[in-house]
């Protein structure tokens, strides 16, 4: 098998593992959602309404594909297109896992090992702005234009911090790119707590949190999409499976971020006191691997909808505030004071 | 721009670092998510507090309860109904139809008292669940039981006449869900005087006695005799 | 706005009326944070709203007229369908008018049992206005948490008269029925479960800075200027008016039971919310004395006043209010003599709250826009009649 076709089948099986990831997302977000509000969710579409998101892409699939009159129709077109692509092309980067050796061939469990690593994150996810408001601008209806804007404001406001918080961690491992930082989070530093960057950074992580939070569009940042006050913002004019790639591309964008917290603050695939790699097979050791990673990502995940239904809703001005006068000089501080002590430890 | 008084927000400590309160609500919201995981996989109706799984699980309905209507049957299998129309006259929505009629030769025994309704009708579509027929009834004859799906594809199919509402009640009494009969309500009345031989008077004197009694208006209602109803 | 001739002076319609490069924006019956059927027309500089003119009458369905052909006892089911989310403060307070008419008194023990099912009307209502609040701000679990509660509440209604949310309470004269089996059952758990949910919601949102954000200092209001607009209720206490009918002009039995009447200081959306929990936690409290007063009469006690079986109240015109949970709702009903009202007038306690809407969110943003139309409690149904 010569390289490139490996990496051909570590791009489709990717993509189809995100794509699955994001599907039971959904399902997860709202049984989990109605545990927390005592009721149930749905339950009727398969065992514990396992086959909900099967039904909810058949009903986007087939409903009437509505373009509004005097919308921009190339721009109503390109919106979602724009906003889904990026959060697929993050995964390219992500390192889902360690080695696995398959028929005496060693293949990093990653798609592509660059070494601008979450660089290429940051820039895409600057694309999906346009997503967004183009798809609220090409609307032409009141609404989405105020949910396109606000979305512009949030996401680029908080591109920011995160790149501040991301600053940190490359001052602190040297290199942006994503497996080369995993790898330097083995071992353990002041003899107990594990290399990871919760704990060499904890401000940063508490940031880049936040500032996924705000990214990702979610409670209590969800502000350009919030149904209360501006019937869904954005996305009101689109239906069908338009409206799928932008409800779609949320999630897929949800799975993105917590692998990158993952890989950049939480130690990636590796647990973290035991080397894996001592006890078990190369096979195994690549299964292993990639599992660990994704139970972490799944803490991750589940936290993203925990938070959502217990915490109210920020208003405007309060997150712009927040975004600007709170965690920018928070990042600024913490970016001094991680150089300086970098500076003094070698 | 109107005049607003000036607020302080004034927050402590933990109120300022958002994380301690959300974290807090955090913990609640996990006690609520652990206790329904393990209230889901129970057996048995309504173990996750807020959901009935309808239609297999469905809820205790009291007896009192306004749902649809039934008219009754006695014990001996008799049509309470005289046709008095006094639920025609009472409803708010004006949805009765309610239409006398005499027995006819050799049905006499089918109905309990000396005059039938010939026919009966209720607008299910414009009745509001009042029960303000029942209240009027003189015989308990009409009543509102607990049938409460009463969806229909034909409005049509809404208007229940008089066969439909005997069948509700067979309906209801064959699951044991009948209307219990109305309890007494103890009222507070004047005490009754003792009636005492009335003496004939006068054709004059009755004549202004009621004059009186028109002058003074319709009002005094309630010191006015009860106007019982028709035994 | 119609420009054609003669129709000027006729049509009123709302509309935008700043002039200016300001965006219209229509939010409109038909919206996901209405509360029914009401629309608001704004004109926004960006997030600012310049202005807002409130339109009402989308679910006017004419009750008072309708009530001009209608007997004072087929009027009663009318009056659940106006405050719909707590009908039994109408039906009690459109009884206590008539009642007032005829100069009759209710016996005490209907009395009580109409006192303990108005407070927990009011629970109810307060319940679902807090959630609600709740839910246009972004926190839509204690929504569930409250809900849950109102169902109990909807039991012991189902089981006393026969209805969960069209009532239809009482009669004119006293009420039908004795406190059924469940309520006696169910009390001493009810008063616990409530005040849980009631500590769960509070430990959810009051000490939350987002929400504290969200709703201190917003829409904050002087109590002389709602004094003047006419408001009462839980907005006018919030603004630090202490005014309560149930203290100031005590009826049924309210002087013999010992309540607090929360106040707030500012008038803003925190201070009503605070405000409607606390009233919350008074209700309970009114209903435990009231228990315990309607334990000390005999089982046989007298439940209703003889009347006749036509009402035909005596010349004259008469207007009583109650303090319902939005407010003072009152009734004016004027009799011609016959057994059917001559004029019954409705007065609506969020008619005069929504009137001030303009003057409430001037300067401010959407989103608190969206937050004030919440907390006033504004039910589309007591509002449009």
């Amino acid at each position: 098998m010569a390289d490139w076709q490996i990496d051909l089948i570590k791009v489709v099986f990717i993509w189809a593992w995100a794509l699955l990831i994001a599907v039971v997302m959904t399902w997860v977000e709202r049984r989990a959602s109605a545990m927390m509000q005592d009721r149930l969710g749905p339950n009727r579409a398969g065992p514990f309404g396992l086959l909900q998101p099967l039904a909810d892409g058949i009903k986007l699939f087939t409903k009437e594909d509505i373009i509004p009159e005097r919308a921009r129709k190339i721009l109503f077109i390109l919106g979602p297109i724009l906003f889904a692509l990026p959060a697929f092309s993050t995964y390219a980067v992500v390192p889902f896992g360690d080695k696995i050796v398959i028929g005496g061939k060693e293949i990093i469990l990653q798609v592509s090992d660059v070494n601008i690593g979450f660089l290429y994150v940051l820039a895409l996810s600057a694309i999906a702005v346009y997503g967004m408001v183009i798809g609220g601008w090409a609307s032409n209806s009141k609404y989405s234009i105020l949910g396109g804007l606000r979305a512009t404001a949030q996401l680029i406001s908080y591109e920011v911090p995160m790149g501040l918080a991301l600053l940190t961690i490359v001052l602190l491992y040297g290199t942006f790119s994503l497996r080369e930082i995993v790898l330097q989070q083995q071992g353990t530093f002041l003899g107990f707590l594990p290399n990871w960057g919760f704990f060499k950074q904890p401000v940063g992580f508490i940031i880049f949190l936040v500032a996924a939070y705000a990214e990702a569009n979610r409670v209590p940042f969800d502000l350009p999409e919030c149904e209360s006050e501006l019937v869904t913002g954005y996305h009101t004019e689109y239906g069908s499976m338009r409206l799928g790639l932008y409800l779609f591309g949320e999630y897929v964008n949800l799975v993105a971020l917590s692998a990158i917290t993952v890989s950049l603050f939480f130690g990636g695939w590796a647990l973290p006191y035991v080397d894996m790699g001592k006890f078990l097979g190369p096979v195994s050791y690549g299964i292993a691997s990639f599992l660990v990673f994704f139970l972490k990502q799944a803490f991750f995940l589940f936290l993203f909808v925990w938070v959502r239904w217990t915490v109210p809703r920020f208003r405007y001005d309060q997150l712009m505030g927040l975004g600007w006068k709170a965690l920018i000089p928070l990042g600024l501080v913490n970016l001094f004071i991680t150089a300086l002590l970098v500076q003094l430890t070698t | 721009m109107p005049r607003r008084p000036v607020v302080k927000k004034e927050y402590t400590l933990g109120e300022r670092v958002y994380l301690v309160e959300i974290a807090k609500g955090l913990r609640l919201t996990w006690k609520h998510f652990v206790f329904n995981i393990k209230a889901s996989f129970r057996k048995g109706p309504h173990t996750v507090p807020t959901c009935w799984q309808y239609p297999e699980d469905r809820r205790e309905i009291a007896p009192i309860f306004r749902g649809a209507h039934m008219l009754q049957l006695n014990d001996k299998g008799q049509e309470l109904c005289v046709g008095c129309g006094m639920c025609a006259r009472a409803c708010p929505a004006k949805c009765i139809t309610v239409k006398r009629g005499k027995p006819a030769e050799g049905e006499e025994d089918r109905y309990a008292g000396k005059t039938m309704c010939s026919s009966f009708e209720i607008d299910m579509l414009r009745c509001i669940f009042c029960g303000n027929c029942e209240k009027a009834c003189p015989k308990n004859a009409i009543v509102l039981g607990q049938d409460y799906e009463l969806a229909e594809y034909e409005p049509g199919l809404c208007i229940y006449d008089k066969k439909r509402l005997i069948s509700n009640f067979l309906k209801a009494k064959a699951e044991g869900r009948l209307k219990p009969p109305p309890a007494p309500i103890p009222i507070d009345a004047p005490p009754v005087k003792k009636k005492t031989a009335v003496k004939k008077m006068a054709p004059g004197k009755t004549k202004a006695k009621g004059g009186e009694r028109a002058e003074k208006g319709k009002g005094t209602s309630v010191k006015e005799e009860d106007k019982g109803p028709d035994k | 706005m119609s420009k054609e001739k003669g129709l000027e002076t006729i049509c009123i319609t709302t509309g935008p009326t700043e002039v200016g490069d300001y965006v219209t924006l229509n939010i409109g019956p038909i919206h996901p944070a209405m509360h029914g059927t009401l629309r608001v027309i704004t004109q926004t500089d960006g997030e600012t709203v310049i202005s807002a003119k409130p339109e009402i009458g989308y679910l006017h369905r004419g009750v008072e007229k309708l009530g001009e052909n209608l007997t004072y006892s087929q009027f009663l089911p009318m009056t659940d369908r106006l405050n719909y989310c707590s009908a039994i403060c109408n039906n009690v307070a459109y009884e206590m008018a008539v009642e007032k008419l005829l100069g009759i008194e209710v016996p005490p023990k209907a009395q009580l049992i109409r006192m303990i099912m108005m407070e927990l009307a009011r629970i109810a209502d307060h319940q679902v206005c807090v959630g609600i609040l709740g839910v246009d701000l972004g926190a839509l679990t204690p929504f569930f948490y409250l809900i849950i509660q109102r169902e109990e509440i909807y039991e012991i209604f189902e089981w006393h008269h026969g209805a969960r949310l069209t009532n239809s309470m009482g009669a004119i004269g006293g009420v039908e029925a004795d406190l059924p089996d469940r309520f006696h059952e169910k009390w001493p758990k009810m008063r616990d479960t409530i005040r849980r949910a009631n500590d769960e919601t509070d430990s959810l949102l009051t000490h939350n800075r987002i929400w504290m954000d969200r709703t201190i200092g917003v829409n904050a209001f002087c109590g002389d200027d709602a004094l003047d607009w006419g408001f009462t209720g839980p907005m006018l206490r919030a603004c630090g008016v202490r005014r309560d009918l149930r203290k100031d002009e005590p009826y049924l039995m309210y002087d013999k039971v010992d309540f607090e009447v929360p106040v707030g200081k500012h008038g803003d959306v925190f201070d009503r919310y605070m405000v409607r929990m606390l009233e919350m936690e008074e209700s309970v409290k009114i209903i435990d004395q009231a228990y315990a007063l309607y334990k000390e009469l005999p089982d046989d006690a007298p439940l209703m006043k003889k009347m006749p079986k036509i009402i035909r109240p005596p010349e004259g015109q008469i207007y009583h209010a109650i303090e319902s949970p939005n407010g003072e709702l009152g009734f004016f009903i004027k009799s011609d003599g016959s057994d059917k009202p001559y004029r019954i007038k409705i007065r609506p306690p969020c008619y005069m709250v929504y009137q001030a809407f303009e003057d409430l969110v001037k300067g401010e943003m959407i989103s608190d826009l969206i937050a004030c139309l919440s907390s006033l409690n504004v039910i589309a149904g007591e509002l449009d009649r």
